[in-house]
């Protein structure tokens, strides 16, 4: 028989796909101690937990046996949908099985470090938006969804938007991050990374008055500085996701 | 009422020590009373620097840990008046330096002080990090290669964020950039960042530009403060640096390629 079936035959195709994940990195096995971070998380960004798919990381704890299924149902009260786990001791996957949940093999550092920060989400790094939020310069927009910073944003520093649109009046320096659910304006040079709808939201876009970006996704679909033609570098540009891949192209 | 500025700059070797040793004297020399203390724990360098290493008995550390008082360990400098050094111990670890030692030393200099000069060690740790909590304004000193300056632009974040008065909100620290081992030759053939591009990455108040010059290594070496040199371009150039800092407004120097007079030329006159 034939790989290339008829058209008409097909019930299904399947499709490699790059969907942007978040990952909840367990460094605590105890429910309780999930549910209380959680519901602090949950005041303080509730657009965030809509069903929200969370892959749970177990790669941190050491234990070879987990109260899985309880974290799942502690995790779906405050509307995460844990759809898989990573990592853990054979116990661990096979109770995954049994929840049904998929399982994926630990991750090496170097990989991980990578796929992190391609799709980072604002709860994995909240200690690090605390940081950006101390900063003096920035002023917070009371329109509840759109988040302004205003100044630099400097190498280490990290801004996100998790319900909405960020706008940067300044620039963003080699070495920092960028990051909202819906699109992100940067009115000044973009040398660091900006990643936009990081929900999913494939109508997301980046715009800049300068594109230096190391890199540039949006609803996880990214291209490194590399992969950037080099007539764009320097130029104010949009950037959208177009024909399954990103679409880079001078302003106005 | 005393100012308490750190010199920093996230990576090594780009002159911090330098310059808190030169800015420190500037000031000294201007009648200003003031006290510059090496927060380099175990990498100590401020006392060669300053001249002073065959008088350092006791250290930052001791005064912290109650071993002496703080005036058996302020070295009072041999050339200038109204200047002390509190070097940093050799033999102890950074951990040795608390958060709450630090800040009752500094309260105590703030009433004899007019300036409180933290030269802090490299790096974003701990040191780093307690050199410049406490600081009212800070002197972050890079430069002209693209390392240098990223580093610089993550030192400027810290300061925006771990520190005392971002901690507590109201007036954030001042912040001013300080220019070194600027080579105008070099920027011309592209081996160097120009200082506009600096300015442009790092968007701070730039405070001076100090050329490369013979005279840094010299002093160095000599354990003399570049500031004393004041034929040195080196020398000129920091004196501007504190000029600026209290508050003047001078001409940019130093930063433009010189032209070579013939007989400079004829004799290969070398740049002191």
């Amino acid at each position: 028989m034939s790989l290339n079936a008829d058209s008409a035959d097909v019930a299904f195709t399947f499709k490699g796909g790059m969907l942007p994940m978040t990952v909840m990195e367990l460094t605590s096995a105890d429910p309780e101690h999930i549910r209380r971070q959680l519901a602090g998380k949950l005041s303080q960004s509730p657009a965030f937990f809509q069903h929200t798919p969370v892959v749970l990381s177990v790669e941190k704890l050491d234990e070879p046996h987990l109260a899985l299924e309880r974290i799942c149902a502690v995790c779906r009260d405050h509307k995460l949908l844990p759809v898989a786990v990573r990592g853990g001791a054979e116990p661990v996957r096979q109770s995954a099985w049994a929840l049904g949940l998929g399982w994926f093999a630990p991750v090496e550092e170097g990989r991980a470090r990578a796929l992190e920060s391609v799709s980072r989400t604002p709860i994995s790094t909240a200690e690090e938006t605390a940081q950006a939020e101390t900063t003096s310069s920035e002023i917070e927009s009371h329109t509840a969804v759109t988040r302004l910073f205003r100044g630099t944003v400097r190498s280490g520093q990290q801004v996100s938007a998790a319900d909405g649109d960020l706008v940067v009046i300044g620039a963003v320096n080699a070495g920092a991050e960028v990051l909202a659910a819906g699109s992100i304006h940067v009115y000044g040079a973009l040398r660091g990374r900006a990643l936009a709808g990081i929900h999913g939201n494939t109508h997301a876009g980046i715009y800049c008055r300068e594109l230096e970006a190391e890199l540039l996704s949006v609803a996880g679909n990214y291209k490194r500085l590399e992969d950037i033609d080099s007539q764009l570098l320097g130029c104010a540009v949009e950037v959208h996701f177009t024909e399954e891949q990103l679409e880079i192209k001078p302003l106005g | 009422m005393a100012k308490i500025i750190v010199v920093t700059s996230g990576k090594g070797g780009v002159g911090k020590t330098t310059s808190a040793a030169a800015i420190s004297t500037g000031l000294a020399l201007r009648g200003k009373k003031t006290v510059v203390i090496d927060f380099d724990v175990g990498l100590r360098n401020l006392d060669l620097i300053m001249g002073c290493e065959r008088r350092v008995v006791y250290d930052l550390v001791n005064v912290i840990q109650g071993e002496a008082g703080l005036n058996q360990a302020l070295i009072r400098d041999k050339r200038v008046e109204n200047l002390y050094i509190l070097p940093a111990s050799q033999t102890r670890d950074k951990d040795a330096l608390t958060q709450e030692g630090v800040a009752e030393i500094l309260e105590k200099l703030k009433e004899d002080f007019d300036f409180i000069i933290c030269d802090s060690p490299a790096g974003i740790e701990r040191g780093a990090q307690l050199a410049m909590y406490f600081a009212d304004e800070a002197i972050v000193v890079t430069n002209p290669e693209v390392s240098s300056v990223r580093d610089s632009d993550r030192i400027l974040g810290l300061l925006a964020s771990k520190t005392q008065r971002a901690e507590r909100g109201g007036d954030p620290i001042k912040e001013h950039l300080l220019i070194t081992r600027y080579n105008p030759e070099r920027v011309t053939t592209g081996d160097m960042l120009t200082l506009e591009d600096i300015r442009e990455i790092l968007s701070v108040h730039l405070l001076g530009l100090i050329p490369e010059s013979e005279a840094v290594l010299r002093a160095s070496n000599q354990g003399v403060p570049v500031t004393h040199d004041a034929a040195s371009d080196a020398g000129q150039a920091y004196s501007d640096t504190v000029s600026r800092l209290l508050g003047e407004e001078l001409p940019l120097r130093f930063h433009e390629v010189q032209r070579k007079s013939l007989l400079s030329r004829m004799f290969g006159g070398s740049r002191r």
